[in-house]
């Protein structure tokens, strides 16, 4: 009964979502104020039903309901309660669940916390996000349902995917989600502002700190996707180039051009197009690599059509939604005639430096994601794209990216002068090219030194802006605290990936009973393997003590786990610290006590994750910055 | 009891919309104009407080001021002078509404509730034993000797009964009237092998071929080609053909479970075919005691006691296999991996297994009319079990 109670309230949400477009559109055209700020409650409504949906179908795997299909794939009775919790977005259709789920929350938030924002503006922004919701319900109703049943009730539920039985999982979807849905917000006041014909001040002021949240959260979901890949898949990496990853970082790129760009036309009327173009491209790609990593298309091209049904209804709603906005963009193309000028030398002029690089590093990640695909799906072969063609074109493209963020911030709006600018960044200067001689001398490895010179610049440059603020009344503030977090994260992030990825060192070796192996002054010594069992999984857990200079250091346990279903899996043990991480994953027993081994050195790796975070942290203290609240002494 | 919970959920959703449609409308709306206004003063403020911070040269900041008025004029002009009537919809718009809310609901939940579905011939047999479902298909064969799908499945339910020359039979008839389904070639095909002592013929190769042929990432189809490959030795196409069918596998898939087992093991057959582990080693047993009634030692004394071992999950074919006279049997044997039937299928690689004895006559790798046979319940290989089988 629970059951067709969650999804008759799943067909109510969808109900509703059409009612939050229709009736304020119906308003809107007659002319009838009660009926177009109807909108709010009606998306409460949608909101509410969607919860209810969300809430029976975690009931349903928490009390092991296998007469629903979803379930019965997904979980079965051993399972931990938490991890039958987080099954829920598991797999394809719950986490599509979860999309709605986020996307009528980031709406709700939106109706509630823009009170300052005037009807006629709020009211289209709810009818685009409700659209959007429309979409994703029927995809999700049609093609994708949750609450699917099964003819015969199985007694026992599959497993699900050991890899997702995970803290990493409970947390990175949804906060995932939160970024690529919350993309939905600028893209909304965005079309918003299209439809009517008004790219004002007010869109652009109250358009901005929605799109910091979002941006902040798609940099946690992606430090956090990173984390866990690295802990959890046993290979020590904490980056791919995998498509599903690139997936995410391509409207991470563009959120971030867009914060830097919308500051530029809410503060000086410039690049409305640059914004327009970049708000509809980041919610685009967002779609886009929701629809990639679920639709299948990324595990190979031909499982796209063995569902034609959730292929077709794809590409649609990606029709629609990226050719139904530019076509709006083009008609509306007069409206962003102009624009203020400014000189070569300007922040405005550095900003768009910064906005072209990384939509340009965009298109060569979007270009080593697609193009194998399309190959593929044409019938052209395959090709593989991986870390040398991104090592090959991103990082050159980044290079002056970090050069010119550190530097932007000291330049003046409108115009500026060459010889003030060298004059307020000489010492600045002085410092980065002295790290970079002591580098030179010190480290034989270009690349370390080439990072430990951008981190030193990042640095320098930010402790400057720092020090010359702190001297002025009123000028620090939470947005200014916010771009020098971010700034140094990019610098940190920079430093951690550089070292870890060219210091870092890999052992897959055979290592018997008691035997040792001694990777940069760190003895491992191989103490065994002990058979062990858990509810859903036995398996194998070894013993490897660390020593260094003969002291012990650690005891880490790595495991080789069996789950009921016969998946194997390898559960990594890993010693971290800021400094650097000893990681150990066991691999298969070889007999008489042998067992093969991974053993890694992993220097400043941590460094990655705490860039993000310092990212993440400062996205979210400008998006709060006073700036964004209305001062009633105006 | 359904239908008053969707009353129930329904009513809160009317009497919820008709309250917002009918509300007194409480605060005055924010105007877009004076939204502007306000933001281009508030923007002003911040001006005044760039150039006090030195962030604008003192020659731009009247441009900039002014520009700052340009915008809030181009804004002010743009601004649509809507009339908007705050008064409720009429009575039959809300009626309109509501019809719409109610029809939509209930039609969507119709369209997409669970319906009972006309039996399909694997339904109706679904819940039988596999003896009469053979009875049933046979039935149905009689009036429809064309159905190809009746085919496959008496071939498969054949097959599962151990008659392998009944079952392929029935898969040629399949074929003959299907030849362009993959899973029944690769069906087919992998009895052709069983039934050759789990030797790939000419035959089978050629349907795993022709199923290749037709969708060049069939699972089935590749699977089975794997093992041909590993049988041949060729343990890197084996490999390939293998993470094909894991690439085109949905990741809810049972089946990457399977091959993910068979790929780890490959892993291990391909390290030791190098060499890096040259010794032959037992990691896991079972031992296997089977007690026989006194009538039988005296009756069939020089039947063949074949007694093999299959494991829970996967393609269930054996994995080790011993065989001896009945006479020379001595109540107990050892299965290790030196009894494995593939080389990349060994007993020790099994998560859980099943032990089967049969005593048979002819001492055929297929079960015969006459045979008799015991199976016992899953055991966990790792635990190297003692598996108690009785014949009486």
């Amino acid at each position: 009964m629970w059951v067709e109670i969650g999804h008759f309230a799943l067909i109510l949400a969808l109900v509703f979502a059409l009612l939050q477009v229709f009736l304020p559109v119906i308003g809107l055209t007659m002319g009838n104020f009660t009926l177009s700020k109807i909108c709010r409650p009606v998306l409460w409504m949608h909101f509410f039903w969607v919860i209810i949906a969300f809430s029976i179908l975690m009931n349903a795997f928490i009390v092991d309901d296998f007469s629903l299909k979803y379930v019965a794939n997904n979980s079965n009775t051993e399972l931990p309660t938490i991890f039958k919790i987080s099954a829920v977005w598991g797999a394809h259709e719950g986490s599509l669940l979860l999309w709605a789920l986020i996307l009528v929350a980031w709406s709700v938030a939106v109706s509630l916390f823009s009170k300052r924002l005037p009807d006629e503006v709020l009211t289209p922004i709810l009818i685009i996000l409700g659209v959007i919701s429309v979409g994703f319900l029927l995809f999700l109703l049609f093609t994708s349902n949750p609450f699917e049943r099964l003819d015969i009730i199985p007694t026992q539920g599959r497993e699900l995917n050991p890899l997702l039985q995970d803290f990493g999982l409970i947390i990175h979807p949804p906060m995932l989600y939160m970024g690529y849905v919350g993309m939905a917000v600028p893209f909304a006041f965005v079309l918003s502002a299209l439809i009517r014909g008004q790219l004002d001040s007010t869109w652009l002021r109250w358009s901005r700190p929605w799109t910091l949240v979002a941006w902040a959260f798609l940099t946690i979901g992606i430090t956090l996707g990173s984390w866990w890949a690295y802990y959890e898949l046993g290979w020590g990496g904490w980056w791919f180039w995998d498509p599903v990853e690139n997936a995410s970082f391509m409207p991470w790129l563009v959120a971030t051009a867009l914060v830097h760009s919308l500051s530029v036309s809410e503060k000086r009327a410039s690049f409305k197009h640059w914004t327009v173009l970049l708000a509809i491209t980041g919610f685009s790609l967002s779609l886009l690599g929701t629809f990639l990593v679920r639709s299948g298309i990324l595990t190979s091209v031909h499982s796209f059509a063995s569902d034609p049904a959730r292929g077709l209804f794809v590409l649609i709603f990606l029709v629609i939604v990226v050719g139904g906005s530019l076509g709006l963009y083009a008609w509306r193309a007069n409206l962003m005639r102009g624009g203020n000028a400014f000189a070569f030398l300007s922040r405005e002029s550095a900003l768009l430096v910064n906005n072209i690089l990384l939509v340009a590093a965009m298109l060569s990640v979007f270009l080593g994601t697609l193009y194998p695909l399309l190959l593929d799906s044409l019938g052209l072969g395959k090709i593989s794209v991986g870390a040398p063609y991104f090592d090959a074109v991103f990082v050159p493209i980044m290079i002056p990216a970090v050069l010119a963020m550190a530097v932007a911030p000291f330049l003046r709006w409108k115009k500026d002068q060459t010889r003030r600018l060298s004059g307020v960044l000489k010492n600045a200067w002085i410092g980065a090219v002295l790290s970079l001689l002591v580098a030179l001398f010190l480290i034989a490895n270009i690349w370390v030194v080439l990072a430990v010179f951008l981190f030193v610049w990042v640095v320098l440059h930010s402790l400057l802006l720092l020090w010359q603020r702190l001297g002025k009344k009123g000028s620090i503030n939470l947005a200014f605290i916010g771009m020098i977090l971010a700034h140094i994260g990019i610098g940190v992030f920079l430093l951690g990936a550089t070292v870890v990825t060219q210091y870092g060192v890999e052992k897959d070796i055979k290592m018997a009973l008691n035997e040792t192996h001694t990777i940069q002054g760190y003895d491992f010594v191989f103490k065994g393997a002990d058979n062990f069992a858990f509810s859903n999984y036995k398996g194998h857990k070894g013993r490897v003590e660390v020593f260094f200079d003969n002291e012990k250091i650690t005891t880490l346990r790595p495991e080789k786990r069996q789950y009921i279903t016969g998946m194997p899996m390898t559960e990594a043990a890993i010693d971290p610290s800021l400094r650097q991480d000893l990681y150990v994953s066991l691999g298969e027993s070889l007999g008489d006590g042998a067992w093969s081994l991974r053993l890694y050195y992993k220097p400043l790796v941590r460094l990655i994750w705490l860039g993000g975070i310092l990212i993440a942290l400062g996205a979210l203290l400008a998006a709060f910055d006073s700036r964004y609240r209305f001062r009633r002494d105006l | 009891m359904i239908y008053f919970w969707f009353a129930f959920m329904l009513s809160i959703s009317v009497v919820y919309l008709l309250w917002f449609l009918y509300r007194p409308s409480r605060n005055k709306p924010l105007n877009l104009e004076q939204s502007n206004i306000e933001l281009g003063k508030q923007k002003r403020l911040e001006l005044q407080s760039d150039l006090e911070q030195g962030l604008i040269d003192a020659a731009d900041f009247n441009q900039a001021n002014d520009e700052i008025a340009q915008t809030l004029a181009l804004e002010l002009s743009q601004h649509n002078h809507n009339t908007r009537f705050n008064t409720p919809p009429s009575f039959w718009l809300s009626g309109l509404i509501i019809v719409f809310l109610l029809a939509l609901s209930l039609g969507i939940y119709q369209i997409l509730s669970p319906k009972p579905q006309p039996p399909t011939i694997q339904t109706q047999i679904m819940s039988l034993s596999l003896e009469d479902s053979v009875i049933k298909l046979q039935n149905r064969l009689l009036e429809n000797p064309n159905d190809a799908k009746a085919w496959q499945i008496l071939g498969l339910a054949y097959f599962e009964l151990g008659k392998l020359d009944k079952s392929l039979n029935a898969y040629e008839k399949a074929y003959q009237l299907e030849p362009k389904n993959p899973r029944l070639l690769t069906e087919y095909a992998s009895t052709l092998a069983i039934k050759n002592d789990n030797n790939f013929s000419g035959r089978s190769i050629e349907l795993i071929k022709q199923a290749l042929e037709i969708e060049p990432n069939a699972p089935d189809a590749l699977y089975m080609a794997g093992l041909f490959a590993v049988s041949e030795h060729d343990f890197p196409l084996a490999k390939k053909l293998w993470q094909r069918a894991l690439s085109v596998l949905s990741t809810d898939s049972p089946d990457r479970a399977v091959l993910l087992e068979v790929l780890a093991q490959l892993e291990t057959l391909t390290i030791e075919d190098q060499g890096k582990s040259s010794k032959t080693e037992t990691k896991h047993f079972v031992r296997v005691k089977v007690d026989f009634s006194d009538k039988i030692l005296a009756t069939r004394g020089d039947d063949f006691i074949m007694i093999y071992a299959k494991p829970v999950h996967g393609r269930p074919m054996p994995i080790a296999i011993q065989k001896i006279k009945l006479k020379n049997f001595n109540t107990s044997i050892t299965l290790t991996d030196a009894h494995s039937i593939i080389p990349s299928r060994k007993l020790s690689q099994a998560n859980q297994i099943i032990i089967t004895a049969r005593l048979s006559k002819s001492g055929a790798a297929i079960k015969q009319a006459d045979d008799i046979q015991i199976s016992s319940e899953a055991v966990n290989i790792i635990d190297n079990p003692t598996v108690y089988l009785q014949f009486n």
